[in-house]
């Protein structure tokens, strides 16, 4: 490995000192410094992808549970910090301000539901995929092939947002338009996918992390030290940003600081970033607490997210790597409003237009001055976020087909490698599906990645809570549950799709606002477990073999 | 049903063995600990919150007596005007709002220059230049805009160094000068208040470590509660199995 990458980065070195005025630009124009290193990151991927490449099913599906506690958190953290979380956070608060903090608080909160309802008990049940427990736990080959088809829907949802922000960061590095950037973005990730297989992934996972994560701090540390904040904790430092904007920077209070298009550092008092569901935000109190409700139980409801705890060998192991996983999350998270704050006051002059607000982590960057290389690397952490989290839900949607729909419904006797071959095939199709949802750029990354947590919230998230927690929880129950929350997340999808395509339903405006398409689960999830109840309750009792199983594995 | 079905029930609420009994209180611990403190403090933050209008809402109502009653005094006109530019200054307005608070500005600064002709020939060229320049580092759209910001600042009482005055010439249109309609001065008094009055309140207006209170409480001191619950957890059960015997 070492021998190939070697010359790469010496072959690019002076390219990449010759290319540096390349990356000021905010917008347009190929950025050669920022390009390699691109390329250098995704052929190193592919390396690590190659080496580690699965060699059999049980390898390509759960990575052998070979995984350590803190590897696994580490895996954990890389696949949920995907795009939503490195460029869509910042969006979403540099665009609505407080109230993008509900997406910081519903990311992070769920996981302690995860944990402390889950995690240990689901590596106990010892499944292999979301699909694999619906079916196993309410003794149903439908149920299951209905939760391999949600899992594949969640997936889909997932990746459109992560295709996206790979579309955008493409975009802005080599200076292509959004259509083709997401075209050559998707089939970078869909090879990278392929070769490498989930035992690659989940040991790429690690070094992704690690690059995610650096590539993230760098810009901030030197931003804080640059606009003369406490630069050694920025995490900490940016909260004199948020309390400038809010009561105003006047120029000759800068120091004269400037951005790179030499525009003082300084702003109009701007509250409204700050003050919680601001009239000026159009965002209310309501919208807040729905978001981060429903993205908790989404959570807890993500098929990518449940498989992660299969790859550890002790249920003490996936606990553990939640609180590992959850650390290393909240890192970036700590950090991702500092940037989106920073934006904020260096975005303020009208000259500097409008931002697409998806990419203002690198604008902010660059506005900043900081060095273009150092924004190309972000740039470039960027990708690897999305990367590592479409491979994990590639596998997890071509899992759910190949393993829970083909071998467990269609043919119990598909040799493995005719499995491996279906998986493929599937991570294929789910490919092309996602570009193509990707092209319409429906919503900012953070709302599309929001609308597969609600329908995990709606659907996944109560048969696994129920499962788990009450042996009364049955077959009739489950199916009458997930019809429920099935149906509301079809009514919310529905109108939020008419509403983008232009076409005005019944009710529109009130359907949209109560469930709109990134929190319809704070209504969808608690139906969908009430309906779950009663008709348990009035319907017959769970076989006697899968409570004998819930007391004496999960339970022990 | 057959009785000895009856001994294999697992329910969260009715746990039947002294370790599952203390695992659901903790569990419930817990979960009432991250209920309240995510939910609890938003409610509370709503439950006091107080609309409280900017300095430059209040100097906008003084200012827009005067302009209503169809006679405004030049304070009257630069308060607005002031109050206007404030407004412009932020990033995130919807616009159809910019475009009415162009209009207002522009017909402001007209109304308070005396000199309304060439007033209007100075913001027409540097709209010419500026629509013909491809990048705001052209010299003479750099030139032209630094001639234009002391005027405007002047007109509406300003320091040419105030951000409000460094946006104006971005701001003021010749197109929009000689009207301001009815209509559009009907919304002003409810866009103003959108953009200029907030939700705040004992905790919005503390700080803390830089931050205002409510801001670090939900960006930075939740995680870091996650995180603890999530540890908590994790080590008081390991202490239980350890207890009770329990291998994973």
């Amino acid at each position: 490995m070492k021998k190939i990458l070697l010359p790469i980065v010496l072959i690019s070195l002076p390219t990449l000192l010759n290319a540096a005025t390349a990356a000021t630009q905010l917008e347009g124009g190929f950025k050669v410094g920022p390009a390699i290193i691109l390329i250098t990151i995704l052929i190193l991927f592919v390396m690590v992808g190659v080496v580690f490449r699965a060699k059999d099913t049980t390898d390509f599906y759960a990575a052998g549970r070979g995984i350590s506690k803190v590897g696994s958190g580490m895996a954990i953290a890389s696949n949920w910090m995907s795009a939503a979380s490195f460029l869509g956070m910042a969006a979403l608060m540099y665009g609505s301000g407080y109230h993008g903090l509900a997406y910081v608080v519903g990311w992070t909160g769920g996981y302690v539901l995860l944990l402390i309802l889950m995690a240990g008990q689901i590596r106990k049940y010892g499944k292999y995929t979301a699909a694999d427990f619906i079916g196993d736990r309410y003794y149903s080959k439908t149920l299951r092939a209905v939760g391999a088809i949600i899992a594949i829907l969640i997936s889909i949802a997932y990746a459109v947002g992560q295709f996206g922000g790979i579309g955008l960061m493409f975009k802005w590095v080599m200076g292509i338009d959004y259509t083709m950037a997401v075209i050559i973005g998707g089939a970078v990730v869909l090879t990278y996918t392929m070769i490498s297989g989930m035992l690659g992934v989940t040991k790429n996972m690690q070094i992704q992390y690690v690059i995610i994560i650096i590539s993230f701090l760098i810009p901030l540390f030197i931003l804080t030290a640059k606009f003369d904040y406490f630069w050694l904790l920025p995490q900490i430092g940016y909260g004199s940003v948020v309390s400038d904007a809010i009561s105003g920077l006047p120029v000759n209070e800068t120091k004269a600081l400037i951005n790179s298009l030499g525009h003082d550092y300084a702003i109009v008092p701007a509250p409204e970033y700050a003050m919680p569901w601001d009239p000026a935000t159009g965002k209310s109190f309501f919208q807040w607490i729905a978001i981060a409700f429903s993205l908790m139980i989404g959570t807890a409801g993500l098929p990518h997210v449940i498989q992660r705890f299969y790859v550890v060998p002790k249920a003490r192991d996936a606990r553990w790597s939640v609180v590992w996983g959850l650390f290393f999350i909240s890192i970036l998270y700590w950090s991702a409003p500092a940037y989106a704050a920073f934006g904020k006051i260096l975005s303020a002059h009208p000259e500097v237009g409008t931002l697409a607000k998806d990419a203002i982590v690198v604008y902010t960057a660059q506005l900043g001055n900081i060095h273009p290389l150092i924004v190309g690397f972000l740039a470039a952490g960027g990708v690897s976020a999305a990367f590592s989290t479409v491979s994990g839900l590639l596998v997890a949607g071509s899992s759910a087909f190949a393993h829970d729909l083909y071998v467990k419904v269609i043919n119990p006797n598909a040799t493995p490698q005719r499995q491996l071959l279906y998986a493929r095939l599937a991570t294929i199709l789910m490919a092309i599906i996602v570009t193509l949802l990707a092209l319409k750029n429906f919503a900012l990354i953070g709302q599309l990645v929001a609308v597969a947590f609600s329908l995990a919230g709606c659907t996944i998230f109560p048969l696994f809570l129920l499962g788990i927690w009450w042996s009364g929880s049955n077959k009739a129950g489950a199916i009458a549950g997930l019809i429920t929350g099935g149906t509301v997340a079809v009514i919310a999808i529905t109108y939020f799709i008419a509403g983008k395509s232009g076409v005005t339903l019944p009710a529109h405006d009130f359907i949209s606002y109560w469930l709109e398409a990134w929190y319809f689960a704070w209504i969808g999830a608690p139906l969908a477990i009430l309906v779950h109840i009663i008709v348990s309750r009035l319907t017959k009792e769970t076989p006697l073999e899968i409570r004998k199983f819930l007391i004496e594995q999960v339970h022990s | 049903m057959d009785p000895s079905q009856n001994d294999y029930h697992i329910s969260f609420f009715k746990p039947t063995t002294d370790s599952a009994r203390r695992n659901r209180n903790m569990v419930v611990q817990l979960i009432l600990i991250w209920v309240v403190a995510i939910f609890g403090f938003q409610i509370t933050l709503k439950i006091i919150e107080k609309p409280v209008p900017e300095p430059a809402y209040t100097l906008f109502e003084s200012s827009w007596e005067g302009i209503e009653s169809g006679n405004p005094t030049l304070t009257d006109l630069q308060g607005a005007g002031q109050a206007a530019l404030s407004v412009l200054g932020k990033i995130a307005i919807d616009p159809g709002h910019r475009e009415l608070l162009d209009n207002a500005v522009s017909w402001m600064a007209y109304q308070i220059s005396e000199q309304k002709d060439e007033l209007k020939s100075a913001v027409a060229a540097f709209e010419e230049i500026a629509a013909s320049s491809t990048v705001i580092t052209d010299e003479t759209y750099v030139a032209e805009k630094n001639e234009l910001i002391p005027v405007l600042a002047g007109l509406f009482d300003l320091n040419p160094l105030d951000v409000r005055a460094k946006i104006a010439p971005l701001e003021v249109k010749s197109s929009l000068m000689e009207s301001f309609d009815d209509s559009s001065r009907d919304q002003m008094v409810e866009t103003m208040g959108l953009y200029l009055i907030h939700n705040r309140s004992v905790l919005t207006d503390a700080k803390f470590l830089g931050f205002p209170f409510h801001y670090f409480y939900t960006a930075v001191f939740l995680l870091i509660l996650f995180v603890g619950l999530c540890w908590l957890y994790c080590v008081r059960t390991d202490m239980f199995h350890k207890k009770y015997g329990i291998e994973d």
